[in-house]
C-alpha cells in the first residue's frame, strides 16, 4: 500500500468513527482523483472505520444514535466510490435479503444489522418494512441470497417470520437459505419453535453469526 | 389518590388494592400480587375489535373489568399504545383493526428540524387519545377503585418526540439538533405533567412513567440524563404532588437503575431484564431487591406463544423464589405487556402460581 493510500484509507476511517460525512466525501473523491482502488478504499477505509465503530458500540461507549450517524458518513462515501468498482468485481461475503415483517413498520434493529452486515461485506437487499412473507422468498429466490434475515418488534407479527419459513418448506427449497431472526420480542427458543437458524440480540451479534451462517452454508456448496 | 388504610385483623382476603400496597411498602401481603399487564389483549375477551378498543372508553373499560374478573389479577395498567400522546399532538397515527395502533412513520409530525420548534402545547383533557386515557381510569375508579390498583401511563417525554419524528431522526437530531430536541422535549413534558395529574385525579392509584429510552440498549446514561432526566422528574412530581404513587416500566435491556432512581425517585420499576449492572436475576434482585420494589419479569413472548399453563406456573415459580429475599417488594408481572394475541390460559398461569407458590 502506497502512503497516500494508507492515509485516504485513515481518512475514511476516521471519518466514520467521527460521523464527519463532508470528510468521507472528500477523501472518497481524493480516492478516485488519484486513480485508487475504490473497493480498497471502501474495504479498507469506510467499512474498517465502521467495524471500529461497532467496536465501540459493542463497549458501550458508542449508542445507537451514535452508530447511525457513523452510517450516515460511510453511505456518504459509498455513493462516491461504488460507481467506480467495475461490475463483477466486488469481493461479497454473502447476499442477504433483510426486512421487518407484515404488519410492523419499527425498522430501527433491521437498519442497524443492515449497517452492520454491509459494513463487514455482505451484499444487501433490503425489503423494508412491513413485507410480506411471500416478498421475502420470491426476493431471496430471484437474488440467491444466502440469508433470509427477518425483523419484528411487536408479538402480534412475529407469525410472520414462521410463514417465511413455512412457504420455504413448502417450496422445498428451505435448504436454499439460512434464516436469521431478531427483534426485541423473539428469543432463541422462539427461532428454535419456527425452525430459524439463528437468532441474535444485536447488530453486532447479527454480524457474527451470519458470518458463521454463510460459512457452514458454503461448505456443501463446494462439496457439491 | 387518598390514603389506603388496611385493616390487617379483618378475616376476609386482603384485596387486591390491599395486596399490591403492602408489597410497594416493602410489607408482607396474603400472597404476591400479580399484574400480567394484560392491556390490549382485554379487546378479545369483549370480543371488539383492536381499533374499536383503542378509541372508544366506554368499551374499553368493561373489556379490561372483564378480563380482571376472567384472570384474577391485582392491577390494571391503562396502557393503550405508545402512540396515544404523540397523536394528540398532531401525528398521524394507524389503527388496524387488529394489532396495535402505530404511527405513519412515512407522515412524520416532524419533518424539519424547524417543526420543532412548531410544536403546540395541547390540553390532555380537551384532546381525543389522552382523554380516552383518563376516562379508562376514571371508569375503572368509579367500577372497582376500592378493590383493584389502578395504574396510569404516561410515555416520557422523549418516548413522545419519536412517534411524531421517528426513532431514527430523532436519535441522530440528539447529535446534531440538541437544541431543538430539548426545546420539543420541555414542551411535551408540560403537557405530560397535566395530562399525568388528570389521571390521579381520574383515580388511577399510580401513575406508571415510561422513559424507555433510559436503558443501555439506546443511548448513554449522560445522554438519557440530558434529554429525559429532569424531564421525567417533573412528571413525576406533578404524580407525587397529586397525591399519586409513581411506577416506572422500562423493557429496555439494561436500565439504568441508579440515574432512573436518582430522576424520577420511582417506587417500583416493572422491568424485562436485569439492571444495567447485573448479568442475572439472582444478582439483580440482591443489588436491587430491596433498594425499589420489582415488578417482573416473565417473558412476554415466552407466556405468548412457547409455554403451556403448566409452564408457566413453573416459570413462575423460579421467579418467586429469586425474589424471595427482597423484604416482600415483588410483584410478579410480565416484563412487558401481555402480548395482545397472547394465550389469556397463560395470564390466569400467572395468577395460580403465585396463589401455590406466593402464599405466606
Amino acid at each position: 500500500m502506497t502512503p497516500i493510500e494508507e492515509r485516504l484509507h485513515q481518512e475514511l476511517s476516521d471519518a466514520v468513527v467521527e460521523f464527519d460525512e463532508d470528510k468521507a466525501i472528500a477523501a472518497s473523491q481524493e480516492v478516485i482523483a488519484q486513480g485508487l482502488d475504490a473497493y480498497e478504499a471502501i474495504d479498507h477505509g469506510l467499512a474498517h472505520g465502521m467495524e471500529r465503530a461497532g467496536k465501540l458500540f459493542e463497549d458501550e461507549v458508542y449508542f445507537v444514535p451514535e452508530i447511525l450517524l457513523s452510517a450516515d458518513a460511510m453511505y456518504a462515501g459509498m455513493n462516491v466510490l461504488q460507481p467506480h468498482i467495475p461490475l463483477g468485481s466486488e469481493r461479497k461475503k454473502g447476499r442477504v435479503v433483510i426486512g421487518v415483517v407484515e404488519g410492523d413498520t419499527h425498522d430501527i434493529g433491521k437498519n442497524l444489522v443492515r449497517i452492520m452486515l454491509s459494513a463487514t461485506g455482505f451484499e444487501i437487499h433490503d425489503l423494508g418494512r412491513d413485507v410480506a412473507p411471500r416478498r421475502f422468498v420470491d426476493t431471496a429466490l430471484k437474488v440467491h441470497a444466502d440469508i433470509i434475515a427477518i425483523s419484528t418488534l411487536m408479538t402480534t407479527t412475529m407469525d410472520g417470520m414462521a410463514e417465511v419459513i413455512r412457504i420455504l418448506n413448502r417450496e422445498n427449497v428451505r435448504g436454499h437459505f439460512k434464516v436469521l431472526v431478531g427483534g426485541a420480542p423473539i428469543s432463541h427458543a422462539y427461532a428454535r419453535k419456527i425452525g430459524a437458524d439463528g437468532y441474535a440480540s444485536n447488530a453486532i451479534a447479527a454480524t457474527k453469526l451470519a458470518d458463521q451462517l454463510v460459512a457452514i452454508h458454503a461448505v456443501p456448496a463446494e462439496v457439491a | 389518590m387518598t390514603a389506603i388504610i388496611i385493616d390487617m385483623n379483618k378475616r376476609d382476603p386482603l384485596t387486591s388494592l390491599e395486596r399490591v400496597s403492602l408489597a410497594l411498602q416493602y410489607k408482607q401481603p396474603d400472597r404476591v400480587p400479580v399484574a400480567p399487564l394484560v392491556c390490549g389483549a382485554s379487546h378479545r375477551v369483549l370480543g371488539i375489535t383492536y381499533d374499536r378498543w383503542s378509541q372508544d372508553a366506554d368499551l374499553a373499560v368493561q373489556s379490561l373489568l372483564d378480563t380482571q374478573e376472567l384472570i384474577g389479577f391485582d392491577a390494571w395498567l391503562t396502557l393503550v399504545d405508545l402512540s396515544v400522546e404523540a397523536y394528540d399532538f398532531g401525528q398521524e397515527v394507524i389503527f388496524p383493526r387488529a394489532s396495535t395502533a402505530y404511527p405513519n412513520t412515512d407522515n412524520p409530525r416532524i419533518k424539519t428540524v424547524e417543526d420543532y420548534y412548531r410544536l403546540e402545547k395541547v390540553d390532555p383533557l380537551k384532546t381525543k387519545r389522552m382523554r380516552h386515557v383518563i376516562d379508562i381510569v376514571a371508569g375503572l375508579s368509579r367500577a372497582k377503585g376500592q378493590e383493584i390498583a389502578i395504574n396510569g401511563f404516561v410515555y416520557g417525554p422523549l418516548g413522545v418526540l419519536s412517534q411524531i419524528r421517528g426513532h431514527e431522526r430523532l436519535f441522530k437530531d440528539i447529535i446534531r439538533q440538541p437544541d431543538a430536541v430539548l426545546h420539543a422535549v420541555e414542551l411535551i413534558t408540560g403537557v405530560l405533567e397535566i395530562y399525568a395529574r388528570e389521571q390521579v385525579r381520574a383515580g388511577a392509584h399510580a401513575v406508571v412513567l415510561d422513559p424507555l429510552y433510559s436503558s443501555r440498549s439506546v443511548l448513554s446514561k449522560e445522554t438519557w440524563e440530558k434529554f429525559e432526566g429532569p424531564f421525567s422528574k417533573r412528571i413525576a412530581d406533578a404524580v407525587r404532588d397529586e397525591g399519586g404513587l409513581v411506577v416506572v416500566h422500562n423493557c429496555g435491556g439494561g436500565v439504568y437503575f441508579d440515574a432512573v432512581i436518582k430522576w424520577i425517585s420511582p417506587i417500583a420499576i416493572s422491568h424485562a431484564y436485569p439492571a444495567f449492572d447485573c448479568t442475572t436475576w439472582e444478582e439483580h434482585a440482591d443489588r436491587w431487591g430491596r433498594e425499589v420494589v420489582t415488578i417482573g419479569y416473565s417473558d412476554p413472548a415466552n407466556i405468548s406463544f412457547l409455554l403451556r399453563p403448566e409452564e408457566v406456573i413453573e416459570d413462575c415459580r423460579k421467579q418467586l423464589e429469586t425474589f424471595k429475599n427482597v423484604d416482600h417488594g415483588f410483584i410478579l408481572s410480565t416484563g412487558c405487556e401481555f402480548p395482545p394475541n397472547g394465550n389469556l390460559l397463560n395470564a390466569r398461569a400467572m395468577v395460580e402460581a403465585a396463589k401455590i407458590y406466593g402464599s405466606n
